[in-house]
């Protein structure tokens, strides 16, 4: 191999060690295993994640779908804006514990972190750009020149290296530090009415909605009736099988208060709406309807008012104000 | 498309490897086993329709049904690619390619192979399941060549396209052919055995010349339409029933040394 000066080889990149909280399940699959972290890596992805560049127009970032101040959803969207006054057909979940996640999307359309971002970079109502267009952009850029090679050892800048990059920004935002989190860790202690929310959570919502993650990550019909708008009957469009009809991935909980609206639809705009489609709303005649929610989820007004004030304390400014997950000003 | 890029080590993983690349070379060679001979052998497609050589846009050919075509785009994955008799296996390592009738660059590729005479050509039509779900990946399986699907992960094994006064579709033909899961898998096991040896010699190269029949598509396994099925873009059942038709679409024309 010859290797011009210029393109020589830099030093090593700063790697990290990415630490699974105390407590927590390890990942099932180690995302970092064939894309070692480092502080390089992260920061391109960081970068990257953050560069209108990355869409055909220049004003859609990644972060513009994923805004960090929503936990990396789209804060008060039901559908995200896309390129050319276009919507998207979902909404915009929140990238938080990514490291846990084996299946992408709403519907699990997506099996690996690391191809995630070409589904919106590419979709004609989001980012609407070619893969070669976005590496012709970033290839002019001397700033991108020099962070590949700090991030992969060389100056070549490719769409392998550029999704790992972001995998390692994406795959490092983890939830962890809410007063949830502290709580359990024992520094802080629970209100009154967050303690009886946290046990009518662990009665009637925890068996889908699973700690320390706030999710297991299955797919299951909640109940709620077809969007006839969008005509989206989720799981079923990937797996071709009826009874994954109207199943959707069960989101996590983590940071739900500012991640409205909800559903994949964001049909509900509070969290009181989502209990009380729960409580009362529940479309029992579907056939694949969850059996947890058979008998729909009854819940006094004081429960659901406490169940709310526990969903609060799932709020995590690690994440939401953590200035290392910020655009790089 | 079967791309060098698959050879750019890291720079600083190279300097790291490279002393213990080079023990290993020393240690290996005082093994006298080790030092094999090696040949090259170089397999090349030809696209045809029924014989004749595929001519892409401008060409009309008909199918067994009498169903008018032409062809705009033919490409398919080729993997995993070995050598093959009764003791030894001679793979290709990394061994990925993307044929595309547009680009005669695609159309062919060599590896080297231990001296000696084998009966099998063996490869995969497709991509192994592996790398449908091990992430982002370069070369021939980067995502920028139009063969991996954004809305269902996974990689598109052959994908082709044409006009047809026989489809209610627009006129249009397309086949984009996936699925790796178990239940829609389409990848296909190649095994072209040759009439005569492919004898591989220490310094030569042997070309094999595989004829690629794109007629078989409709043909062989099932009976498959224009009219009926002009599109197949998802995996399921309809792509399983294609896949079955096009394992048949290879045969070894001829085998000669250099």
């Amino acid at each position: 191999m010859i290797i011009s000066a210029a393109n020589g080889p830099g030093p090593k990149p700063t790697y990290l060690e990415f630490k699974i909280p105390d407590g927590w399940p390890k990942p099932p699959t180690d995302i970092f295993a064939k894309n070692r972290l480092s502080e390089e890596g992260f920061q391109l992805g960081r970068k990257l994640f953050y560069d209108g560049r990355l869409s055909k127009d220049g004003n859609f970032p990644c972060a513009s779908c994923h805004q960090q101040f929503a936990a990396f959803a789209n804060f008060e969207h039901d559908f995200s804006h896309g390129f050319n006054n276009t919507f998207t057909t979902r909404n915009a979940p929140p990238l938080l514990n990514l490291a846990w996640m084996t299946e992408f999307q709403w519907d699990g359309a997506v099996n690996h972190i690391e191809v995630q971002p070409l589904s919106p970079m590419t979709a004609s109502n989001e980012m609407a750009e070619s893969i070669d267009s976005i590496l012709i952009k970033l290839r002019r850029d001397t700033a991108y020149v020099r962070m590949f090679k700090a991030a992969f050892g060389t100056t070549e800048i490719n769409s392998q290296r550029m999704l790992k990059a972001l995998a390692q920004f994406t795959g490092s935002i983890v939830s962890a530090d809410s007063k949830y989190d502290k709580i359990k860790r024992g520094e802080r202690v629970f209100t009154t009415s967050e303690l009886n929310g946290y046990n009518t959570f662990k009665e009637k919502c925890a068996s889908c909605h699973k700690e320390p993650l706030f999710t297991d990550n299955s797919f299951r019909n909640n109940g709620l009736p077809l969007n006839t708008f969008t005509s989206d009957y989720g799981r079923m469009k990937i797996t071709r099988d009826k009874n994954d009809s109207l199943k959707f991935k069960v989101p996590t909980l983590r940071n739900v208060a500012v991640t409205y609206p909800y559903m994949h639809d964001g049909r509900f705009v509070t969290l009181g709406q989502v209990i009380d489609h729960y409580r009362t709303g529940v479309q029992t005649n579907q056939p694949n309807l969850d059996s947890a929610l058979r008998n729909k989820l009854p819940m006094t007004l004081t429960e659901k008012n406490n169940l709310i004030y526990f969903l609060f304390t799932l709020t995590d400014s690690s994440v939401v104000h953590n200035p290392r997950f910020a655009e790089r000003q | 498309m079967s791309s060098g890029r698959k050879f750019a080590v890291d720079s600083w993983q190279l300097a790291v490897c490279l002393p213990v690349i080079v023990m290993l070379f020393l240690s290996f060679s005082e093994v006298p086993s080790i030092k094999a001979k090696t040949g090259s052998v170089r397999i090349v497609f030809k696209n045809t329709v029924a014989g004749i050589p595929l001519m892409l846009d401008s060409a009309k050919y008909k199918n067994i049904f009498g169903e008018p075509f032409t062809v705009t785009k033919f490409k398919y994955y080729i993997s995993n690619v070995s050598l093959e008799n009764k003791t030894d296996k001679q793979a290709e390592k990394e061994s990925y390619h993307l044929t595309d009738a547009r680009d005669s660059t695609s159309m062919s590729f060599s590896y080297m192979v231990t001296e000696g005479k084998y009966r099998d050509l063996v490869f995969l039509l497709g991509v192994d399941s592996i790398r449908n779900c091990s992430g982002a990946q370069t070369g021939a399986l980067d995502p920028m060549n139009d063969m991996f699907w954004t809305w269902n992960s996974g990689y598109v094994m052959a994908k082709f396209e044409g006009g047809s006064d026989s489809s209610k579709a627009m006129r249009r033909m397309e086949y984009h052919i996936g699925g790796y899961k178990a239940s829609e898998n389409v990848v296909q096991n190649i095994r072209l055995h040759a009439a005569t040896p492919i004898s591989i010699t220490e310094g030569k190269e042997t070309i094999i010349i595989i004829e690629t029949d794109i007629s078989k598509w409709w043909q062989t396994i099932d009976k498959i339409t224009i009219a009926e099925n002009p599109i197949c873009t998802t995996p399921g059942s309809l792509a399983k029933r294609i896949a079955a038709n096009y394992s048949n679409m290879f045969s070894i024309q001829s085998i000669s040394n250099n």
